[in-house]
C-alpha cells in the first residue's frame, strides 16, 4: 500500500465533520480499517466508500455503531446474494434454449 | 406538472406537529434509504421524493406556503404580489427560502434531485444553501451498462465510451462475466471542496451471440455425428471457440456422450493465457429416406441382433 493510498483519519474528520471518536467506533467495530504510519492514523482510499456509507446512515438516520455493524453484515450478506443471482441465472441460461 | 401531497408521501395528517414530520420521515427513510437499497432505482426515487417532502414540510416558511396554496400553488407568486400590493408596508415576504437543509448524496443519485413540482414553488436556491445534514465531499458515483458479445470479450479489448459527455477508454480484460460489475476509481462526479471524485461501476450485459453455451470459463456445445460414424466410429471436425478442430470419434460412441476438450473453452477472468474447458455433446443423426437396400440391409442386422 502506497502513500497516496492512505488519508489522513484527521482530514477526514475536517471534510465530512464527524467526531474522531466516530472513526474510532467504525475501527473497532471493525467496519474500516486504520493504518498507522509513524504514529500517524491513515485510513485505507478502498475503505472511504465504506466509511462514507456509514457516516450517511449515522447521519440520516441516527443509527448507532451496534445498528451499523448490523446493516454492514445483512448488506455483505445481500451482495453475496445478488452476486449468487447472476450466477445462477447465467448457469440457468445453460439449460434454456 | 402535478401537485404533489407531501402529506400522502410522509403519510401524515395535515395537522401533524413538526415531531410527527420527522418521526414519519425516518421510518420511510430507513425504508428507502439508498445504502440500504443498493442498485435499487425504485427505492432511490421514493427517498428523493420523501426527502423532498421532509424538506418542505420540516421547514415552518416552507410548509406555511404549501399549506396556504395547496393546490393553487402555481399561482402562488400572482397572490403574493397582490398581497403586497394591498399591504404597502409589504412586510409578509415569503420570497427568501434559504437555509434549506443541503442534501447532497454520493450515491446512485441523479443531479437533479427536487421535482419540477419544488422547483416551481420554492425554486432552485431553496435547496443545498444550508448549513446542512449529510452534507458530501467525495463526488457523485456513476453507474453505466455496458453491452457486448460473447465473442466480444473473448479477447481483452480496449474501448472508448462517451459517459456524461466525457470520453472514457477502458481496457475491458477478457473473460468478463455477464451481470459483472467492475469499478473504475475517479471516473465519477468531481468532489466538492477539493473532495476526491466519485467512482465509476460499469456492468457488462453480455449478449450470447455464438452457439455456445458459458459457464464462467467452460464453454458447452453440442454437435451432431452420423450414426455410422457413432457406430464405427471416425472423425469429425468441431467447432470451438477460436476454429474448427478434428476429433477422433470412438466406436460405440453414444447419443449424449460427452467430451471435454481441456483449455478449449473460455479465457479465465484477469488470467492470462489460461483457459476453461470446452465439453461437446454428441447427438446421433439419424439417417432417414432409407432406401430399399438400406431397409434390407437394417433388417437383416435386427435379425443379427435377435
Amino acid at each position: 500500500m502506497t502513500s497516496e493510498d492512505l488519508i489522513p483519519a484527521e482530514e477526514i474528520c475536517t471534510l465530512y465533520k464527524v467526531e474522531r471518536t466516530f472513526i474510532s467506533s467504525l475501527y473497532e467495530s471493525g467496519l474500516i480499517e486504520i493504518v498507522t504510519v509513524e504514529r500517524k492514523e491513515y485510513v485505507p482510499c478502498d475503505h472511504l466508500r465504506n466509511f462514507e456509507k456509514m457516516m450517511r446512515l449515522h447521519k440520516d438516520l441516527d443509527i448507532n455503531i451496534e445498528g451499523l455493524q448490523a446493516i454492514h453484515h445483512l448488506l455483505d450478506q445481500v451482495q453475496k446474494l445478488q452476486k449468487q443471482n447472476v450466477r445462477l441465472k447465467n448457469r440457468l441460461s445453460l439449460y434454456e434454449s | 406538472m402535478e401537485f404533489i401531497d407531501y402529506y400522502k408521501l410522509l403519510e401524515l395528517e395535515k395537522s401533524a406537529s413538526q415531531a410527527d414530520i420527522k418521526k414519519a420521515y425516518r421510518k420511510l427513510a430507513r425504508k428507502y434509504h439508498p445504502d440500504l437499497n443498493p442498485n435499487d432505482k425504485e427505492a432511490q426515487a421514493k427517498f428523493q421524493q420523501i426527502n423532498e417532502a421532509h424538506e418542505v414540510l420540516s421547514d415552518p416558511e416552507k410548509r406555511k406556503k404549501y399549506d396556504e396554496y395547496g393546490k393553487d400553488w402555481q399561482h402562488a407568486d400572482q397572490f403574493e404580489q397582490a398581497r403586497s400590493q394591498q399591504q404597502q408596508s409589504g412586510s409578509t415576504g415569503y420570497g427568501n427560502f434559504g437555509g434549506g437543509k443541503g442534501y447532497s448524496y454520493s450515491g446512485d443519485f441523479e443531479d437533479d434531485t427536487f421535482s419540477d413540482f419544488f422547483e416551481q414553488m420554492f425554486g432552485g436556491g431553496a435547496r443545498n444553501s444550508g448549513s446542512g445534514r449529510g452534507t458530501q465531499f467525495k463526488g457523485q458515483d456513476f453507474n453505466a451498462e455496458l453491452q457486448l458479445n460473447l465473442s466480444d470479450v473473448y479477447t481483452s479489448q480496449k474501448q472508448t465510451f462517451t459517459l456524461n459527455g466525457k470520453k472514457i477508454r477502458l481496457t475491458i480484460p477478457a473473460g468478463v462475466e455477464n451481470g459483472q460489475t467492475i469499478k473504475i476509481r475517479n471516473h465519477g462526479a468531481p468532489g466538492i471542496k477539493g473532495g476526491p471524485k466519485g467512482d465509476l461501476f460499469i456492468t457488462f450485459n453480455i449478449i450470447n451471440n455464438t452457439k455456445f453455451k458459458r459457464e464462467k470459463e467452460h464453454l458447452y456445445s453440442t454437435e451432431e455425428i452420423e450414426l455410422y460414424t457413432a457406430l464405427l466410429g471416425g472423425e469429425v471436425t468441431v467447432d470451438t471457440f477460436d476454429g474448427k478442430v478434428k476429433l477422433k470419434v470412438k466406436p460405440e460412441t453414444l447419443s449424449d456422450s460427452r467430451v471435454k476438450l481441456k483449455g478449449k473453452g473460455f479465457p479465465k477472468y484477469k488470467k492470462e493465457e489460461q483457459f476453461g474447458d470446452l465439453f461437446i455433446t454428441y447427438k446421433i443423426k439419424m439417417p432417414s429416406n432409407l432406401s430399399e437396400r438400406e431397409k434390407e440391409l437394417f433388417r437383416e442386422l435386427q435379425k443379427l441382433r435377435s
